[in-house]
């Protein structure tokens, strides 16, 4: 049984969609299939026979976690420079004086 | 005439808006989401604030804006000294890597005359020559030992049962008390015994170095008995008598206790912890069962014993947090692990929930013939012919080739969470660890795919439950601080 | 509350001395000769042995020190100084008849105000910083410290912001050192300049065996630190002096003020300060003085000391379950929970605190620190004597 979601590509990029779909690895499979302006899913549910109001459900679940997904690149990009400052610090010998 | 400025007049910066700091975040549960920085500080928030924090729409006057700030989720324009106060942090977290390896095990007898449905390891064998470390491995393997560079250093003796080869115990304490004399390293032995062949003798030497005793205690005599048989069909009789006699010999605190769960543990949690409390002692680690006698047979270790063992641990906390409300402190040690991440500055250390790995890093077995392996369950999977953990041999390599090898750093490079899918994006990442071995071993690569993983399901149900249960429980939350500090 | 310092005084032959002495107090009648010249002696109604630099009497013994040849250097104080004793230290000028005691050898709360100066300007700030030039407490500080004696426990230093002093406070730091070797130091100051890691090394290159610093933050928010304090950027130069300072190895006690302002986010400056701030050496939490600024902005602090017992409750306790040392300062037994008394130290030094009419027949007064005398504008409404003596 399947279920096919349309993104707009505007909005959302493969990586966010695959990871994503990696997520809910478990429980289905997901064709991932760009075109302009658009980006199709299709849903594949792994255990064969899920009713109707599960892949309701679940395919629910997954637009949300590509929403998720969206946000994380967000953050991702606006705090790169940060996390990466934080860990050179971290890891550094600087502002150690003496013993720790 | 007011000489002193509102509120409001040391609030301008917080007009120009808020930064991002680095953070993650996953769902606590169908509405909220848990965010964590990389000081391992966490946050709950509803969906619709995380929206509006990440798109610079929160509001300074809302009342999350200051926890978020004090917290270090976000930054603005009134306070820079956010950024070094996390690097601070970060440090203090990261600090146990350059310690690297604490924990050495040494197997220094295969023989045993228990006979442990669930143990992958022992002999039923009178053959000394066989399968007894020799003088001369354990020699080289203290060489190695001292190479490592942590100021502590705990020695621990296994098995099979290793009071049967007790001379190369006595041996090796002498030895390693002897290098440290020039080496000044914190030195601490323990012996891992199922205590049904101590002596007199013996106990009189562990008083005389400090010894430490961890024994076997599944939980009361039927469970017990029934999961370690040995001839007499008396091991928890004589666990008990020996705890007792360690007490006597050595001081109440001197023996600990571990449980292993079976199938037959499964529905007796509140037994098995009643059981600690009335042999006295003041914790128990609750521990997950082992995929490896598993694994061979069935490709998958799979979710459904999952859901049993998360069932039982969950009902052992519980009880576990009655007993404590009632008045009687009484921990659980694996929650303490990961509460010791969520609500303290410091990394507890613990081998199994380490990433980069533990393997190697954290813990390091040389086996009786030699062969060092990177963690106990390496040595449990080679015993049961996957060598693929074994990184070396005391009589032909070097400190170097051992822990420089591929078959060390492949797999903590391999699994290492920050760097692989979903863990990467995981907001309990801080809490969790990567488990190279256990992923090999049920799923075949080092990473595993961690929706399928059992180890991830695990730790993700535990680190919803244990936050959930601080948020809504004041009590609780005072019990978790608690356990996460207490220094053992 | 006791009486330090003094305008009525009566000097007599004094005009042609130094206009400043400090000097030690005795009372003994075989105190070495060779000592007595610089010492003022303690007069009663004994014997008055000779030698002395200046005789000292309180206005009911001035008849004694008739006794005494005519051109004698002597003082009268008013009786309000019946406290002096052998070994205290005080300072005369003597064109305005002025004294001050600087140090009482049976107290165990002495310390020295280095300053009046400061670059704060709390909200409840006791001793409201004043813009002079107030160098010549140096000079009355270092003069005296020789005359301390060695056995004194610890010493404090308060002001004003005393690292305003800059190389005068280290100054008088090494004075310590070399006069008072056992002798423990505890510094009250906003620790902003040691935000200079330069500033903070010359601290620690003082190497004192005992020093300690007494620095308050009011909030895990910067914002409302710095309204508290009335300085902008604050809170990170205080954060910044902290990192230093422990970068040296040098001890540190975050001291909080519980009062309108700062109570409601007790519990989050608790969790900032166990996380971030994990390695200071003590924690301690203050009730409000009801003195200098506060007065003027009593509206914006005042708060029932009852009516913050569960924030108090909360903070204190993740403090403590988190292994850090924490103590609750000026805070009467009988408002504070219960499961708090275990932090409470009597701290109100001893020429400060009194009590109150509603704790007549109370239990506890021996172990309860009482009240600033300040406190009599301003008290909680739920004082009342403690009927049990509580069980450990």
């Amino acid at each position: 049984m399947s279920r096919t979601l349309v993104f707009s590509s505007q909005v959302y990029s493969v990586e966010t969609i695959k990871k994503a779909a990696y997520r809910f690895s478990d429980v289905l499979s997901v064709d991932i299939v760009p075109r302009p302006g658009e980006i199709e899913c299709v849903l594949q549910f792994l255990s064969g026979s899920k009713e109707e109001e599960q892949a309701e459900r679940i395919a629910a679940a997954f637009k949300n976690e590509v929403l998720d997904q969206d946000l994380r690149s967000i953050i991702s990009k606006e705090t790169e420079a940060t996390r990466n400052a934080v860990l050179a610090f971290a890891l550094s010998k600087t502002g150690l004086q003496g013993s720790e | 005439m007011s000489k002193f400025q509102p509120l409001s007049a040391y609030q301008q910066p917080l007009a120009d808006g808020y930064q991002l700091l680095p953070f993650r975040f996953t769902s606590l549960n169908d509405s909220e989401y848990v965010l964590t920085n990389q000081a391992s500080e966490f946050i709950v928030l509803e969906r619709q604030t995380l929206e509006a924090v990440v798109r610079h729409q929160l509001p300074a006057t809302d009342r999350l804006y200051d926890d978020l700030k004090s917290k270090h989720f976000i930054i603005d324009g009134d306070s820079s000294v956010a950024t070094e106060l996390l690097a601070l942090k970060v440090r203090t977290k990261l600090k146990r890597l350059a310690d690297f390896t604490g924990l050495h095990i040494f197997v220094v007898s295969l023989r045993c005359e228990h006979s442990c449905p669930y143990c992958q390891v022992s002999r039923q064998s009178d053959d000394r020559l066989a399968f007894d470390m020799s003088v001369e491995t354990a020699e080289k393997s203290l060489a190695l030992v001292f190479r490592s560079p942590s100021p502590g250093i705990k020695i621990e003796f296994q098995g099979g049962e290793p009071l049967l080869n007790f001379p190369l115990i006595r041996h090796v304490v002498e030895r390693a008390e002897a290098l440290n004399l020039a080496q000044r390293r914190d030195l601490q032995f323990v012996i891992a015994t199922n205590l049904a062949v101590i002596n007199d003798e013996m106990l009189d030497f562990c008083g005389e170095h400090n010894i430490l005793i961890s024994t076997s205690l599944d939980g009361p005599a039927d469970l017990h008995n029934a999961n370690r048989p040995r001839p007499g069909h008396d091991s928890y009789e004589r666990a008990i008598e020996g705890i007792s006699k360690v007490r006597g010999a050595l001081g109440r605190d001197r023996v600990s206790a571990l449980m292993t769960t079976t199938k037959l543990s499964l529905g007796r949690v509140r037994d098995i912890v009643d059981e600690y409390v009335a042999q006295g002692f003041r914790g128990i680690f609750l521990r997950p069962m082992s995929p490896y006698g598993f694994a061979v047979k069935t490709k998958w270790f799979k979710a459904y014993d999952a859901d049993e063992w998360l069932e039982f641990y969950f009902a052992g906390l519980d009880y576990i947090l009655a007993l404590n409300r009632s008045g009687y402190p009484f921990t659980e040690f694996y929650a303490a692990t990961i509460l010791a991440k969520m609500l303290t500055p410091f990394e507890p250390g613990f081998v199994d929930l380490r990433s980069p790995a533990g393997t190697g890093i954290a813990a390091i077995v040389y086996n009786y013939d030699g062969d060092v392996y990177a963690s106990d369950e390496s040595r449990m999977l080679a015993e049961m012919g996957d060598k693929t953990f074994r990184i070396g041999n005391v009589h032909q390599d070097r400190y170097e080739d051992i822990i420089l090898s591929d078959a060390l750093l492949g797999p903590i490079e391999e699994s290492f969470a920050a760097s692989v899918p979903m863990c990467s994006d995981c907001a309990f990442e801080p809490f969790c660890g990567a488990d190279p071995v256990f992923h090999h071993a049920t799923q075949g690569d080092f990473v595993g795919r961690k929706p399928l993983s059992a180890f991830c399901e695990r730790n993700m149900a535990i680190f919803r439950r244990l936050i959930t249960l601080m948020r809504d429980d004041a009590e609780v939350r005072g019990i978790f601080v608690r356990w996460a500090n207490a220094r053992c | 509350m006791l009486t330090l310092s003094s305008r009525s005084v009566e000097s007599r032959n004094l005009s042609d001395s130094p206009a400043r002495i400090v000097m030690r107090v005795s009372d003994r009648q075989d105190r070495p000769r060779a000592l007595r010249s610089r010492e003022a002696f303690l007069v009663t109604n004994g014997d008055i042995p000779d030698g002395f630099g200046i005789y000292v009497a309180l206005a009911k013994d001035a008849k004694a020190l008739g006794s005494l040849p005519s051109q004698t250097k002597a003082m009268i104080l008013p009786d309000d100084f019946s406290y002096l004793a052998d070994g205290d230290v005080l300072r005369l000028w003597t064109k305005s008849n002025e004294v001050r005691v600087l140090y009482r050898r049976a107290s165990f709360h002495n310390h020295f105000l280095l300053t009046e100066r400061c670059n704060h300007y709390c909200l409840m700030c006791s001793q409201p910083p004043k813009n002079i030039d107030d160098s010549w407490i140096v000079d009355d500080v270092l003069a005296a410290i020789p005359l301390i004696d060695p056995s004194a426990q610890e010493i404090g230093f308060t002001g004003g912001e005393p690292t305003l002093l800059g190389d005068d406070l280290f100054r008088i730091l090494r004075t310590m050192k070399s006069y008072l070797p056992h002798t423990a130091i505890h510094i009250l100051s906003n620790g902003r300049l040691f935000a200079d890691p330069e500033f903070a090394k010359r601290y620690a290159d003082i190497r004192h065996f005992d020093m300690m610093v007494g620095i308050p933050i009011y909030s895990d928010v910067s914002t409302i630190h710095d309204y508290v304090v009335q300085a902008d950027g604050a809170f990170d130069e205080t954060i910044r002096g902290i990192l230093n300072l422990k970068r040296y190895g040098q001890k540190v006690e975050i001291r909080i003020v519980v009062h309108g302002q700062t109570y409601a986010r007790l519990p989050q400056l608790a969790e900032f300060i166990a996380r971030n701030l994990t390695f200071v050496d003590h924690v301690t939490f203050m009730g409000l003085e009801i003195t200098g600024f506060t007065r003027a902005n009593l509206d914006s602090l005042w708060i029932d000391p009852a009516d913050y017992q569960r924030e108090l409750y909360r903070a204190v306790s993740f403090l403590a379950d988190s292994q850090m040392h924490v103590s609750i300062y000026n805070h009467q037994l009988c408002v504070l929970d219960r499961r708090l008394w275990p932090f409470a130290r009597k701290s109100i030094s001893d020429w400060k605190n009194e009590y109150m009419p509603e704790c007549e027949g109370c239990r506890e007064k021996e172990n309860c620190g009482g009240f600033f005398a300040s406190a009599k504008i301003r008290y909680s409404d739920h004082i009342h004597p403690i009927a049990e003596v509580a069980a450990p």
